[in-house]
């Protein structure tokens, strides 16, 4: 179970082979294999310090791993800048949100819409107005985004995800410190995605959120994949028990 | 901005013009000085109020401009439009390299870059007498033959208009939103597609480039430059005026060149009091209107004639959004 999934490489969007990074000598990532099929929904759970975020930052651009390879649809992406991934259908959130504050819900809809070829501001914000009314946003497009709450914020992150039309969408904690209804709204936004196509990655710590998402489940810890596969699987595996538990 | 906060402005240029001979020639340099100030405003507010970078070396480029044009019009004799042209395109390729070499500095790491860049820049122009003549001062080709003011008045308010019309589409276009994503938040905007390297060099280029448009007319109208031009007092000025002003909008940082430029004219009685004024006016400004003084006016100005209340497509999508709801 701790190997690739059996999955032929040109099913994967985004991959990354034996992928090392360390930060002051410890290892964030060891040595991790990972990828992502068109039409998956992984939940990729761990304890802190496990690597999760490191995992997504590698696989998005945002670090450069020091052994390793990354490929998004064939192609070799490794030092590779973030828009260049994007720019590939390679799209994500963050930890602790990460909004365009001091601009208007809708601008923060609009940056990524206009970085897509062949866009107009007409067209990107007739998509904006669309994906801010599925994500019942539509009301706020004219607030700035540091004035909504942290839900409406994890919201319209998804949302400003959503505008590059992207393959896979890597969302890092989506659940962490929502109120419950909205919550239920976030989960059920991401069902609907994935029923209309979407592939997603979805890391969190709550168990039960990702149980409710996830069909494919990943677990990491201390920088290293302990475990992929259907998560009823995955639950009753001894090691992840074990890391959880802290035995 | 809308129709007629556009036409109040156009009228108001165009009385000005139609009134400009009226003007006696001390507060005729004082105006051209003032836009000077505004087009360096303008270009500051364009690198730091819209993309976040908050540069120092803005006078040092406004410094290398005055000197390229100055030193090829008079060794080369070529005329002095093409001179300045030249200043430019040299403050642009120098501008795109200094946005290269601090791509990765941001805050107060970028601010001692640029500023140790702008006083190499002035120490190697002070330096360096045989050839600008340093402090001395190295006597330029006029741009016009007249002793008049008046044709300068007219080119730098052509200057300033047309640098404040190139900078309005620049920033009215998805440039202009990439670059505020930028300021807000690079990580993120860099995930949105925006390719950030390539904007901040773009920026500090076109910035860079704009000053030195501004120290080429300068350095051509006022005959006698001295590395002054870039001295560290020249770009706290700056600074002052745009902050003062308000530093996220173009036409409050150009605001605010003219209020202290014309305020510090008024009251050039107080001696060096009013430069304590206009630090005290600045402690104020920083603790009780951080978009500076301007910015309120200019909002209530932009709102002119205003009446729409929602946007033209929201409609659309709340009226489908609607339909589905009751569909489903």
């Amino acid at each position: 179970m701790n190997g690739l999934p059996a999955r032929e490489a040109e099913d994967a969007i985004v991959g990354g082979t034996a992928l090392v990074k360390r930060f002051g000598g410890i290892a964030a990532t060891d040595s991790v294999d990972f990828s992502v099929a068109e039409g998956d929904l992984v939940g990729l759970i761990g304890p802190n310090g496990s690597g999760k975020t490191t995992l997504i930052n590698l696989l998005t651009g945002h670090l450069t791993p020091e052994g390793g390879d990354v490929v998004v649809r064939g192609r070799r992406m490794t030092a590779r800048s973030p828009h260049e991934f994007a720019a590939l259908g390679v799209a994500r959130t963050f930890q602790l949100t990460q909004l365009f504050g001091r601009m208007t819900v809708l601008e923060n809809m609009l940056v990524p819409g206009l970085t897509r070829p062949g866009s107009t501001r007409e067209s990107a914000t007739a998509q904006a107005l669309k994906y801010l009314s599925f994500l019942n946003l539509i009301h706020l497009e004219g607030l700035e985004a540091k004035n909504l709450s942290g839900g409406q914020q994890k919201l319209l992150e998804l949302g400003r995800a959503l505008m590059l039309e992207p393959s896979v969408l890597f969302l890092d904690e989506p659940f962490a410190g929502v109120h419950p209804r909205l919550r239920d709204q976030l989960i059920k936004r991401i069902l609907e995605l994935h029923a209309s196509g979407r592939t997603f990655v979805v890391v969190d710590h709550d168990m039960e959120s990702i149980l409710r998402v996830a069909r494919r489940l990943v677990v990491m810890a201390r920088g290293r994949k302990i475990a992929d596969g259907p998560p009823a699987a995955v639950r009753a595996n001894q090691s992840v028990l074990a890391a959880y538990s802290g035995l | 901005m809308r129709g007629l906060p556009t036409a109040v402005l156009l009228i108001v240029a165009g009385f000005v013009l139609a009134y400009a001979h009226t003007f006696n020639s001390y507060w005729m340099h004082v105006a051209i000085i003032a836009i000077f100030y505004g087009i360096l405003t303008a270009s500051w507010s364009l690198l730091a109020g819209y993309a976040g970078l908050f540069s120092l070396g803005h006078m040092a480029f406004a410094s290398v401009g005055g000197y390229s044009s100055a030193l090829l019009v008079q060794w080369s004799g070529i005329p002095v439009p093409l001179g300045m042209a030249v200043g430019v395109a040299v403050c642009c390729v120098l501008g795109g390299w200094i946005g290269w070499v601090c791509l990765r500095m941001t805050g107060p790491y970028l601010a001692i870059f640029t500023l140790a860049f702008s006083e190499i820049v002035r120490i190697t122009v002070s330096t360096e007498d045989q050839v600008t003549r340093g402090m001395t001062g190295l006597h330029t080709v006029p741009l016009f033959g007249s002793a008049s003011r008046l044709p300068y008045f007219y080119t730098a308010f052509g200057l300033l208009a047309g640098s404040l019309a190139l900078m309005g589409f620049l920033l009215h276009s998805r440039w202009g939103l990439f670059l505020r994503a930028i300021r807000e938040d690079e990580q993120a905007a860099a995930a949105s597609g925006v390719a950030v390297a390539r904007f901040r060099i773009l920026v500090f280029a076109i910035a860079s480039g704009f000053a030195g448009l501004a120290g080429t007319f300068f350095a051509h109208y006022n005959v006698v430059l001295t590395p002054d031009i870039g001295d560290l007092d020249r770009m706290a000025f700056i600074v002052v005026m745009t902050v003062l002003g308000g530093m996220e909008r173009i036409p409050t940082a150009v605001g605010g060149a003219f209020c202290v430029e014309f305020l510090l004219e008024y009251l050039r009685a107080f001696g060096i009091w009013r430069l304590v004024i206009f630090g005290i006016l600045l402690l104020l400004t920083m603790r009780f209107a951080r978009n500076g003084l301007l910015t309120p006016l200019w909002l209530q100005f932009e709102r002119l004639g205003d009446v729409r209340t929602a946007h033209p497509m929201l409609r659309d999508v709340t009226h489908e959004a609607g339909q589905e709801g009751a569909n489903g």
